[in-house]
């Protein structure tokens, strides 16, 4: 771990389903995959820890090697603000969270039950996608609705992709040699899902994902921002109820919904190019809303000195990025065309020198934040 | 030689899957059977759906795949949904196909107006004769006894009933119903399977007609009462138990949705076993069904539908509310 050196990376996929899976790849490029019957979550950590010290494709010896496990955990509503030590009070308290995250975290908890009946003394730490968001003032994270609906049920902002944020944000600083906290940074997590943070002194002031990943930006299946009363007016038109109003916000809006050709950035840019007017709309559309919440998050921090692209769209893809960035000079950024239009899924500073604010690419990497912070919670353990 | 994933299990529990549900069997490719294959393959699990008539298996995959787009167009689902669901169900009209599932699930409807016990006790002898004997053999039938079908099995202990209400896609439960005989291996599984199909269950004393036909069946019967007597009309009638008492559809919509022929087997079935008057099944059922103004299924019953629209009738109910 002193070395951040990653000896193995893999997942388990369609737990519980037909065609389950595991996937592994060894530091030396050994690749493994097994299909099988994987029945629940427990047993694919059964079968990963299997592989990590088996002969043939294990990266160590024994179990006695492992000192500690890191959790990703999607919901830590307001009870968790940094990483923490797994204990039974601690489990108690994410299953009270559990109301907030229905398909996260009971997977999530079942990972961390599995590891407690295979390694039993090993120290267990979990990461929350939340935590690095809970520095926002209530003025951010309050919604304008009746205030008892905050204390009977947590109705608030939460945001997600908090350990992205907090991994490109701080690695920004190291690259540019400056103390993050002397930073006004704007951080954009482009995927599949996709938000935005706006961090001030190293800390997450503002992020346009809410209560659930549904808010903010444009995403590949789900709407982002949405008038409510046009969402209560479709499902009495549209004569739906909950369930399938879920599923038209989350799975057959955004990118998907207004082109009518594919959640997938790369298919859509295809269809631009050929011509396809829908497809230039969702463009369009997804490269506003983006810009909107920059210059928003701008003024929320009276200022902006970093513009980070992450995740796969902003590492990735040129067109989208470079049409982001264009239009926003008024703040005082300057895209370098050539830095620009070669880097992909490469850590580089694309704007010009001479650029008032820096447009960064950082590719983001969440496992090393929850290993790092599980070291760290380990190694104060000890002392 | 293949590398297996088992072999790379650290505890016993791994591999050991007794007791998981991998297939289910359904014996009746109408729109019951339709329904239970979409539900429990959105679970993942394997379906085989047996239908005696060949010339019907290309129309069941048909109306399976329309059900599954209308709920697509309705928000529902997405097309990857669809796919993966089709996927999963096979179809077959050889009974030999049900070997190793674990559940099997009667759910003929035959469209003869007598009571299709006879049927429904063949289907199970025929299931018995192709499975292992550890399956549980159920039955959807709702004014069937269980108790009925299970004498005809060399191991009556493994059927058990289960009852799915349409649409089975929105509604989250399923009666159950044990025979004296039903042992506790069947009540297990069946109690794992409506945890991975996302069902509640409702257990059910023996008796025909459950709880949801038993109601369901004086409701209907009493609204052609008050339609007869000239009290309200169809839409009146509806309206009130819609709008007064927050049901989602009234007697006359639901009627039609059931489909009449259907709900007039159901009375007979408990008119049969209770003898009670509330059970016996209103004229204007019987003229509607010899008229096969079935409901929403023949584009007429109490309204009219087009276009998966509802619209009322406006003539008397002399004339089964036609205009003449």
């Amino acid at each position: 771990m002193q070395t951040e050196e990653v000896l193995a990376k893999g997942v388990v996929e369609k737990i519980g389903l037909n065609g389950s899976f595991l996937k592994n790849k060894r530091f030396d490029g050994d690749k493994l995959l097994l299909e099988g019957e994987i029945l629940d979550h427990q047993i694919g950590i059964e079968y990963i820890v299997g592989v990590l010290i088996s002969e043939k494709h294990g990266c160590i010896k024994s179990l006695e090697e492992i000192d500690a496990v890191g959790h990703r955990v999607v919901h830590g509503a307001e009870k968790f603000k940094a990483s923490i030590r797994i204990t039974m009070e601690m489990i108690e308290k994410v299953e009270q969270c559990s109301d907030l995250a229905p398909l996260h975290n009971p997977p999530n908890l079942k990972g961390i039950y599995a590891i407690d009946e295979l390694l039993p003394n090993v120290m267990q730490v979990a990461v929350f996608d939340t935590a690095f968001h809970q520095t926002m003032e209530p003025h951010a994270y309050m919604y304008a609705i009746p205030y008892s609906l905050y204390t009977k049920y947590g109705i608030r902002r939460y945001g997600f992709h908090g350990t992205s944020h907090r991994y490109v944000s701080h690695r920004c600083g190291e690259i540019l040699g400056q103390d993050v906290k002397d930073l006004k940074i704007i951080s954009c997590h482009l995927g599949n899902g996709a938000s935005i943070a706006a961090i001030q002194g190293g800390v997450s002031v503002d992020t346009s994902m809410g209560l659930t990943p549904v808010e903010g930006l444009i995403m590949g299946t789900r709407c982002g921002d949405l008038d409510l009363g046009a969402f209560t007016y479709i499902m009495d038109k549209e004569e739906i109820g909950l369930s399938a109003a879920n599923t038209l916000i989350n799975k057959h809006s955004g990118m998907l919904g207004v082109s009518g050709i594919s959640s997938d950035m790369r298919d859509i840019e295809n269809a631009v190019e050929e011509g396809n007017e829908r497809a230039k709309l969702a463009m369009d559309m997804y490269q506003y809303r983006v810009k909107k919440y920059i210059g928003a998050y701008a003024a929320a921090m009276n200022g902006v000195d970093v513009i980070i692209f992450t995740g796969g769209i902003g590492e990735n893809d040129i067109n989208t990025r470079g049409a982001i960035c264009l239009g926003l000079e008024f703040l005082g950024t300057s895209l370098d065309m050539d830095k620009h239009s070669e880097l992909r899924g490469k850590e580089a500073i694309i704007s010009s020198d001479d650029s008032k604010v820096k447009l960064m690419v950082i590719p983001t990497n969440e496992e090393l934040v929850i290993a790092r912070d599980t070291m760290e919670i380990k190694k104060n353990s000890i002392q | 030689m293949a590398e297996r994933l088992e072999d790379y299990a650290l505890g016993k529990r791994a591999t050991n899957t007794k007791g998981t549900i991998k297939k289910v069997g359904l014996v009746g490719g109408g729109s019951m059977g339709q329904e239970i294959a979409v539900e429990v393959s959105k679970a993942g699990i394997d379906v085989i759906l047996i239908d005696l008539n060949p010339d019907r298996i290309e129309e069941i995959k048909g109306m399976i795949s329309n059900l599954l787009d209308i709920r697509i167009n309705r928000w529902g689902m997405t097309t990857g949904d669809k796919k993966a669901i089709l996927s999963r169900i096979q179809f077959s009209t050889d009974f030999c196909d049900l070997v190793d599932s674990n559940i099997v699930i009667e759910c003929i409807n035959t469209k003869k107006s007598v009571s299709n016990i006879e049927s429904r006790k063949e289907v199970f002898k025929s299931i018995e004769k192709c499975v292992g004997e550890d399956t549980v053999i159920a039955s959807n039938a709702s004014t069937v006894l269980i108790a009925d079908l299970a004498i005809v099995l060399n191991h009556p202990e493994r059927s058990i009933g289960i009852h799915f209400i349409s649409p089975a896609s929105s509604v989250d439960i399923i009666e159950v119903n044990k025979c004296v005989i039903t042992n506790q291996v069947t009540s297990d599984i069946i109690e794992k399977f409506a945890k991975v199909i996302k069902k509640k269950i409702i257990h059910v004393t023996a008796s025909p007609g459950n709880i949801s036909t038993r109601l369901i069946i004086p409701l209907i019967n009493e609204a052609c009462e008050l339609l007869m007597e000239g009290v309200g009309t169809v839409e009146d009638i509806d309206n009130t138990l819609m709008l007064g008492f927050g049901m989602q559809l009234g007697p006359f919509a639901l009627a039609d949705k059931i489909g009449l022929d259907k709900l007039l087997k159901w009375m007979e079935g408990l008119y049969d076993e209770f003898g009670d008057k509330k059970y016996k099944t209103s004229p204007i059922i019987k003229r509607m069904v010899r008229a096969n103004l079935m409901g929403k299924r023949t584009g007429e019953g109490f309204y009219i539908y087009e276009n998966e629209k509802r619209r009322s009738k406006a003539g008397s109910i002399i004339n089964l509310g036609r205009e003449i």
